[in-house]
């Protein structure tokens, strides 16, 4: 039995290559559907419905033939709405503790794939809590998922590729983009046209978009940022104020104005799930491309623990294609450490894969060093601005904590502050309040700085009671 | 640098309440921490400041100065880690433990404890969530609370106004001595002089007595902490089952629990206190979790639904005789100790700290520390290393 926890994209792939290994594989998804964050269209028994989800998403196709052949698939049984809240290993045996239907109990499985993904990096900015911001990836989900639109002006703002569907999707279901805004420079590509020229089909994609804009009068404009959201008198979103910024994102004098929108849809990239693989005690490292942690993996997708295989974005940001040829590959080589035999054409099979994954992978460095958060993002900031929403600490608290309290480390600026400890336990914020800090300290911070910050033992919250009658492993052995 | 009068070794909360009262005394202090400021034992606890919890004995003596001294401490420094007096209800449900409950808080209450029966509506009205099915408690108006990593950075903070240096992230490697007394200490950032070394190091307190040839037999008792994710106030005391006392004190080397269960300033609701002699084991046992929310439950079975959003563990320090170690050493003089307060320390930090100021500068102080003292883990002459589970 192979457990795959996430159906994301790399999950999928993950999944159907063990199956076809001869494996009986399981996929833990927290959704009640598969695709993850990436194909996050509606439910299958929606099907009627899908009509024009095509021109909302690019590989739209693919993603449902996908779906459709993992549901079908006698082999592969999915845990639909069922989160880890815990995992576990001891003497070489996995479990995990799920939560599911309002029950806790525990699984063990032989092997294990993360494909838990990754979720949008917020950098904080003055106003970023004002209602109608979101993240570029929820106003994406509710288009996708439930045809929602994120509001009837909206500016789509950030860095990164990811701008561009987003801003495209909207488009083309009808809402006005009043604004697209990246704040990087294309100038950066210069050192990359080799990698460029080698994923041509992406050059393709992007012109695909960029005509998008066209028809519809979108001007994309580069090297500018949205630095201060509005809210009106009735304390919601009114407007943002954009600026041009320099190469290290420092406001470019009296370049700002104001653009009336309802809502912004707002990128900085993206940060990989690392909960479950810090429970586990995975060798983990900092992806120097974009600085998130990543779960250190071997050629076979193989992670530090035995029988512990990872793919997809928690191995490095690089997008859907990448965390398919890495999922193939985890999943390939997960059914053969349990036993499933490799014919020639599968030899040859995984060794086109790790190719592409290199090719892959080369790009995927390229867009992360193009498309980096730059460090002047803190002039941005006035001392009321939060840092963390949960909490409710300002940048002033968090250099009264350093300043005045000692704080020398994430650890205990979170103690001091509260910042990171509320209920997102510190997903949105660590990652700024990290650079906040090296930047008050004057201390660059430690790697294990940021796995410190990654680490979280409740994966997923869980009501007291449910952890109080849960099951262990010995009385809810899974029957097939 | 100037040459410090004193050098304390930990900065976690016991090490920084030292540092105030040597300054206050006026000596120059240098803390040092091989870690950031409370990162350790302090770091992970849940801030109680109990008199409710000791049997009459030197320690519930210390513990009760201790809770005024904290107040006394706020003064002086201005407050900012959120002190509160909110009181400790010690229920009990069983006959047998009611009885003994009472026994033990009539004892107490001679020893001058603010200890006050209650049941029926009076116990509803001190916790109107507590479970049905208790009917006895006992309300201890002297107990209190703290956030003790805020606790520890602002004495640190008046430290350092008032003179004092703060060497945190620096290792000591070695403590320099010349004819049995202590002369400095040698760090990952160079030596320092003095010849007065307060042992301040938790938990690792064993291994600092060590680096001056002297011994001490702290071990660690490790915890788990549940936090919920945060609610609008639901429980007002400091609440725990009776047997959390006999758990104390308790010598068995399984786990033994019994939730302690309170609310926070920031709404989240800390559920300790399990007791494991597992040394410094970093395993994540969701079987102590379901221990900890079961008995949560009991006690408050509002929290059935409650989500858990963090949990966390520590080690406390504890003595074979789960007392403090206070005091100079029997071995090495000039190297005082102020460890080994196992689940206590934040409650006893202060009045430690005014034991340690008044042995070092030779004042009277507010009790007879005979039995703190380290000299307790040595037998003519040599270390008793019987004492080593």
């Amino acid at each position: 039995m192979i457990t795959i926890i996430g159906g994301g994209p790399a999950g999928i792939a993950a999944a159907l290559a063990a199956a076809r290994g001869g494996e009986r594989v399981r996929i833990i998804e927290g959704t009640p559907r598969l695709g993850g964050q990436y194909w996050r269209h509606l439910p299958e028994e929606d099907e009627e419905r899908w009509v024009g989800q095509e021109k909302l998403h690019d590989d739209f196709q693919e993603g449902y033939q996908l779906r459709l052949e993992v549901l079908r698939h006698p082999n592969i049984e999915i845990l639909f709405n069922t989160h880890v809240w815990h995992a576990e290993i001891a003497n070489d045996q996995i479990t995990l503790n799920i939560v599911r239907d309002s029950n806790s109990s525990q699984l063990s499985t032989e092997a294990l794939i993360l494909a838990t993904g990754a979720y949008d990096r917020s950098l904080p900015f003055p106003g970023w809590d004002i209602p109608g911001v979101m993240t570029a990836g929820a106003a994406q989900s509710l288009l996708k998922g439930s045809y929602v639109h994120a509001g009837r002006r909206v500016v789509v703002a950030g860095t990164g590729p990811f701008l561009m569907p987003v801003a495209s999707g909207l488009l083309n279901d009808g809402v006005a983009v009043v604004g697209l805004f990246e704040a990087n420079r294309i100038s950066r590509w210069i050192p990359f046209t080799y990698v460029v020229l080698a994923n041509f089909s992406k050059v393709l994609l992007a012109r695909k978009y960029m005509r998008d804009f066209s028809v519809h009068k979108v001007k994309f404009k580069r090297g500018h940022a949205v630095v201060r959201a509005n809210a009106g008198p009735d304390g919601v979103l009114r407007s943002v104020t954009v600026a041009k910024v320099d190469r290290k994102f420092k406001v470019k004098m009296a370049t700002e104005r104001e653009i009336l929108c309802d809502a912004l849809a707002i990128s900085w990239g993206f940060t990989p799930d690392m909960s479950i693989a810090h429970n586990l005690g995975i060798e983990q490292h900092l992806d120097v491309n974009d600085g998130s942690v990543v779960v250190v993996v071997d050629e076979c997708q193989q992670t530090s623990v035995n029988q512990v295989f990872a793919a997809g974005e928690v191995t490095g940001i690089g997008g859907s294609e990448l965390a398919m040829t890495e999922g193939e590959i985890a999943g390939m080589t997960s059914a053969r450490t349990l036993g499933a035999a490799w014919s020639v054409e599968e030899e040859e099979h995984f060794k086109g894969l790790v190719k592409k994954r290199a090719a892959q992978r080369r790009f995927a460095r390229a867009l992360s060093q193009v498309y980096g958060v730059q460090a002047n993002w803190m002039e941005w900031l006035t001392p009321e601005t939060l840092i963390c929403r949960c909490e409710e600490v300002s940048i002033a608290d968090i250099q009264n904590a350093v300043h005045n309290l000692g704080a020398t480390n994430i650890r205990s600026t979170k103690l001091f502050t509260r910042v990171g400890m509320g209920l997102c336990q510190g997903r949105t914020c660590s990652r700024s309040v990290i650079e906040i800090l090296s930047k008050e300290s004057g201390v660059n911070a430690e790697v294990e700085d940021h796995l410190s910050a990654a680490k979280r033992q409740i994966v997923h919250p869980i009501s007291l009671g449910m952890i109080a009658n849960s099951s262990s492993v010995e009385d809810s052995h899974h029957n097939h | 640098m100037k040459k410090p009068d004193a050098i304390i070794l930990g900065a976690g909360i016991v090490g920084a309440a030292c540092a105030l009262q040597l300054t206050n005394a006026g000596l120059r202090v240098l803390v040092i921490d091989r870690g950031a400021i409370a990162s350790g034992t302090t770091g992970s606890g849940e801030g109680n400041i109990l008199v409710s919890d000791k049997e009459p004995g030197a320690e519930l003596t210390l513990a009760m100065r201790s809770r005024d001294a904290w107040f006394e401490l706020s003064d002086d420094i201005g407050g900012g880690f959120e002190l509160e007096a909110k009181g400790g209800l010690v229920v009990a449900r069983t006959s047998e433990d009611i009885q003994e409950l009472r026994a033990l808080a009539s004892r107490q209450k001679i020893a001058g404890v603010e200890a006050e029966e209650a049941d029926g509506e009076g116990l509803r009205q001190l916790e109107p969530y507590l479970s049905e099915e208790i009917s006895f408690g006992v309300h201890y108006s002297g107990d209190a609370q703290c956030q003790p990593m805020l606790a520890t950075a602002q004495i640190l903070r008046v430290v350092r106004e008032r003179g004092g240096s703060v060497l945190p992230e620096t290792n000591v490697t070695g403590i320099s001595m010349k004819d049995g007394a202590v002369t400095g200490v040698v760090t990952s950032s160079g030596a320092y002089s003095s010849e007065i070394v307060v042992n301040a190091g938790g938990t690792w307190a064993g291994e600092i007595a060590a680096l001056a040839g002297s011994f001490m037999p702290i071990a660690p008792r490790k915890g788990f902490i549940l936090v919920t994710a945060p609610l609008p106030q639901l429980i007002r005391h400091k609440v725990y089952d009776a047997d959390y006392v006999a758990n104390v004190a308790s010598d068995d080397v399984s786990i033994q629990s019994s939730a302690v269960v309170e609310g926070t300033r920031s709404g989240t609701i800390l559920i300790g206190a399990s007791r494991e002699r597992v040394g410094f084991a970093s395993n994540f046992d969701v079987s102590v979790l379901r221990l900890l929310a079961a008995q949560a439950i009991a006690l408050f079975p509002v929290l059935k639904n409650v989500p858990l959003m963090r949990a966390y563990y520590g080690f406390r320090p504890y003595a074979p005789d789960h007392l403090p170690v206070i005091g100079e050493d029997p071995v090495v003089r000039g190297l005082w100790h102020a460890a080994g307060h196992e689940g206590a320390g934040i409650g006893l930090a202060p009045a430690t700290a005014e034991l340690v100021r008044a042995q070092i500068t030779g004042s009277k102080s507010f009790m007879d520390a005979e039995l703190f003292s380290p000299a307790r883990f040595y037998f003519d002459g040599q270390p008793r290393m019987d004492l080593i589970s």
